[in-house]
C-alpha cells in the first residue's frame, strides 16, 4: 500500500503502518535509512512540527520479516499564497495575454485555473506550452468600453487561493521594446548621433496601428536623460551630443493612441565622430582610468573623462580638475 | 464603383484621411478632458459601470479589420450623427440645470457638439469621394408609425448623469475607432469599398 501523503510545514504528521495494530512490532525508515524508536508510538510514526527537508519515502515493515507493509511519499509544503497575475497586450489588435506566478514557492504541486469574462460572455484563455504559466487570448471585439474580468485559481494539496484583475481593452495595451536599435556618429559631425530602430516584430500591424517613440540618451558620465518623444518613424539624430563622450542610448515604444510605453530597448552605447588626432596628448594616453578629455583634444572614443571611481594619483587629480573646467567652459558656449 | 481610383481621388481621401485622423485626435482628447470634468462636477464614480444606453451607438465591433471601407464609413457617420443628437440633448439638460459652477462644463460640452458636428461634415465629405450617396439621417427616411414612436420617459436627474457618462465614454471609443478607420481607409487600395454598391439603409 503506498500513496502520497501532503502536509504543511509545521504541522505534526502521525503515520500508520497500514492495517497493523497500534501495538505490532515494525520498523520505520525514511528514503531506506532506519528512524530512531524515539519517534515512535507503538506502530505509528510521529513527526512533530515537519519541516521541507522531512520530505521523503516513508517505509514501514513488519518486526523481524521484514515485510514492507506500508509505504509513504511525504510532501512537505504550504497552501498557495495569493497568486501574482499579470495582462497585457503587446500585439493589439489581435490580443492578449496573462502570466502568473506564485510569491513564495509551495514546494508541492500546484494547478492553475483562469477564467476570462468579457461583460456576460466567458472566453476561453489558451494556454501556452512555453511558458507554462501564460494562456492568450483572441479579441473577439475591438472597441468595446465593457472591461474584461480575469480571475486566476492556483490549487493545491493543502488549500487554494485566487485574484482577480480587471480592465478594459485599451488599458492593458503595452507594446514590446522597439529592437535592433542602432547608434552611429556622423561623419564630420562632432556633436551628431544617428539613432535608429525597428518596431517590435511582435507588433503585428504597425501601418494601421502605428507606434510613437520615445528616446532617452545620456553621456557615461552623467546622470541625467535627455528625452525626446518621436511621432512617427524609426530614426532620430541627435544634436546635441557632447563631442568625443561615450553615449548610452534607449528607445521605448507606445500606440500612437492608447495603452502605455513599452519597457526600455537594450542599451546602445556610441561616441561622436571625432577628428583624427593631429598630435598626441600624453596625459590623455597613460591610462584607461585617467583621462583629459575636451573637445579639442584628440582622445579615442573609449576615454572617460573623470570618474568617481577613478583614483591614480594626485596627477590624475589635478587633470580631473583641469578637465572639469574646460568641460564647463565649453558647456557654458554651447548653451 | 470603379476599380482603380484617379490620383487625383486617392490624393484627395488621403488629404480627406489624415485630416480626419487629426479632428478625431484632438476631439478625443477633450472628449477624454470633458469626461474627466463631468465626472467631477456631476459627482459620479470614475470608474462606475454603466449599462447599454438606449440609443447611444456602441463602438464594439467585431471582425474589425474585415470590415469595407464603405462600411466604415456608413458605421461612422451613423454613430456621430447620433451622437449630435446626444450631445445636444445633453447640453439642453444642463441649461435646464444650470449653475455657475457648471458653466464650464456647458462651454465644453458645447465645444464638443461642434466637433462631432464637424467630423460627421467630414464623413460625408469621405462617402461623397467615394462615389457613394450620403444617407439621409433617421428620421427623414423612417415610415412613421401608425401612432409614432412613444417619447422616452424623462429621467431622473441620477439617471441623466448616468446617461450622460455612457455617452461620453462611448463617444471616447469611437473618436479612437475613427482614427483606425480613417487609417485603414488611407491606405492605398484599388478597392476601397469591396462592397457592391451602398448597402440598402437599415
Amino acid at each position: 500500500e503506498s500513496h502520497t501523503q501532503y502536509e504543511r510545514v509545521g504541522a505534526d504528521v502521525t503515520m500508520k503502518c497500514g492495517s497493523m495494530d497500534w501495538d505490532a512490532a515494525v520498523t520505520w525508515t525514511a528514503n531506506g535509512t532506519d528512524i530512531d524508536e524515539s519517534h515512535l508510538n507503538g506502530s505509528y510514526l510521529v513527526l512533530k512540527n515537519v519541516d521541507l527537508s522531512q520530505s521523503g519515502q516513508y517505509s514501514c515493515y513488519e518486526g523481524s520479516s521484514w515485510h514492507l507493509k506500508y509505504q509513504t511519499n511525504l510532501r512537505v509544503g504550504m497552501p498557495p499564497k495569493e497568486p501574482v497575475l499579470m495582462c497585457r497586450s503587446n500585439n493589439y489588435p489581435k490580443g492578449f495575454y496573462c502570466s502568473w506566478h506564485l510569491p513564495t514557492p509551495t514546494y508541492i504541486p500546484n494547478s492553475f485555473n483562469i477564467s476570462v469574462i468579457h461583460g456576460t460572455k466567458d472566453m476561453v484563455c489558451e494556454k501556452d506550452a512555453v511558458p507554462k504559466n501564460r494562456c492568450h487570448i483572441r479579441y473577439l471585439q475591438l472597441f468595446s468600453t465593457v472591461k474584461y474580468k480575469v480571475t486566476l485559481t492556483v490549487t493545491n494539496p493543502l488549500g487554494k487561493n485566487f485574484t482577480t484583475l480587471t480592465f478594459d481593452e485599451f488599458a492593458i495595451v503595452k507594446p514590446d521594446p522597439p529592437e535592433s536599435v542602432v547608434a552611429k556618429p556622423v561623419p564630420n559631425n562632432p556633436r551628431r548621433l544617428e539613432v535608429s530602430w525597428q518596431n517590435p516584430s511582435s507588433w503585428p500591424d504597425p501601418e494601421s496601428f502605428p507606434l510613437k517613440f520615445f528616446l532617452r540618451y545620456r553621456p557615461l558620465i552623467l546622470d541625467q536623460w535627455q528625452h525626446v518623444e518621436l511621432s512617427d518613424g524609426t530614426s532620430h539624430t541627435i544634436t546635441d551630443a557632447y563631442a568625443g563622450k561615450e553615449y548610452i542610448i534607449q528607445v521605448a515604444a507606445k500606440d500612437n493612441d492608447i495603452g502605455t510605453w513599452s519597457d526600455w530597448s537594450v542599451a546602445v552605447h556610441a561616441t561622436p565622430w571625432t577628428e583624427e588626432p593631429k598630435h598626441l596628448t600624453t596625459e590623455a594616453q597613460i591610462t584607461e582610468t585617467t583621462s583629459a578629455s575636451t573637445s579639442s583634444f584628440m582622445a579615442p572614443p573609449t576615454t572617460k573623462i573623470c570618474d568617481k571611481g577613478a583614483v591614480v594619483g594626485s596627477g590624475a587629480m589635478a587633470v580631473c580638475w583641469t578637465a572639469g573646467l574646460v568641460m564647463a567652459a565649453y558647456s557654458v558656449l554651447f548653451i | 464603383m470603379a476599380a482603380a481610383e484617379s490620383p487625383s481621388a486617392a490624393l484627395r481621401r488621403r488629404d480627406l484621411c489624415s485630416r480626419g485622423i487629426r479632428l478625431a485626435g484632438k476631439m478625443r482628447a477633450d472628449v477624454v478632458d470633458l469626461l474627466d470634468a463631468y465626472v467631477e462636477q456631476q459627482g459620479l464614480d470614475a470608474s462606475a459601470s454603466v449599462a447599454a444606453v438606449e440609443g447611444v451607438p456602441l463602438a464594439a465591433v467585431e471582425r474589425w479589420d474585415e470590415q469595407t471601407g464603405t462600411q466604415r464609413l456608413l458605421e461612422n457617420l451613423a454613430a456621430y450623427r447620433a451622437f449630435r443628437a446626444l450631445l445636444a440633448q445633453m447640453l439642453e439638460e444642463q441649461r435646464e440645470q444650470l449653475g455657475e459652477a457648471d458653466a464650464g462644463l456647458g462651454r465644453a460640452l458645447a465645444a464638443v457638439l461642434l466637433q462631432v458636428s464637424a467630423f460627421a461634415y467630414h464623413l460625408e465629405e469621405l462617402l461623397r469621394l467615394e462615389s457613394r450617396g450620403v444617407p439621409g439621417e433617421e428620421g427623414d427616411e423612417e415610415e412613421e408609425e401608425e401612432d409614432g414612436p412613444p417619447p422616452p420617459p424623462r429621467l431622473s436627474l441620477f439617471e441623466q448623469k448616468l446617461r450622460g457618462l455612457g455617452v461620453l465614454r462611448e463617444l471616447a471609443q469611437w473618436a479612437v475607432r475613427s482614427v483606425r478607420d480613417l487609417r485603414q481607409l488611407a491606405k492605398p487600395s484599388p478597392a476601397t469599398g469591396a462592397a457592391p454598391g451602398l448597402a440598402e439603409s437599415p
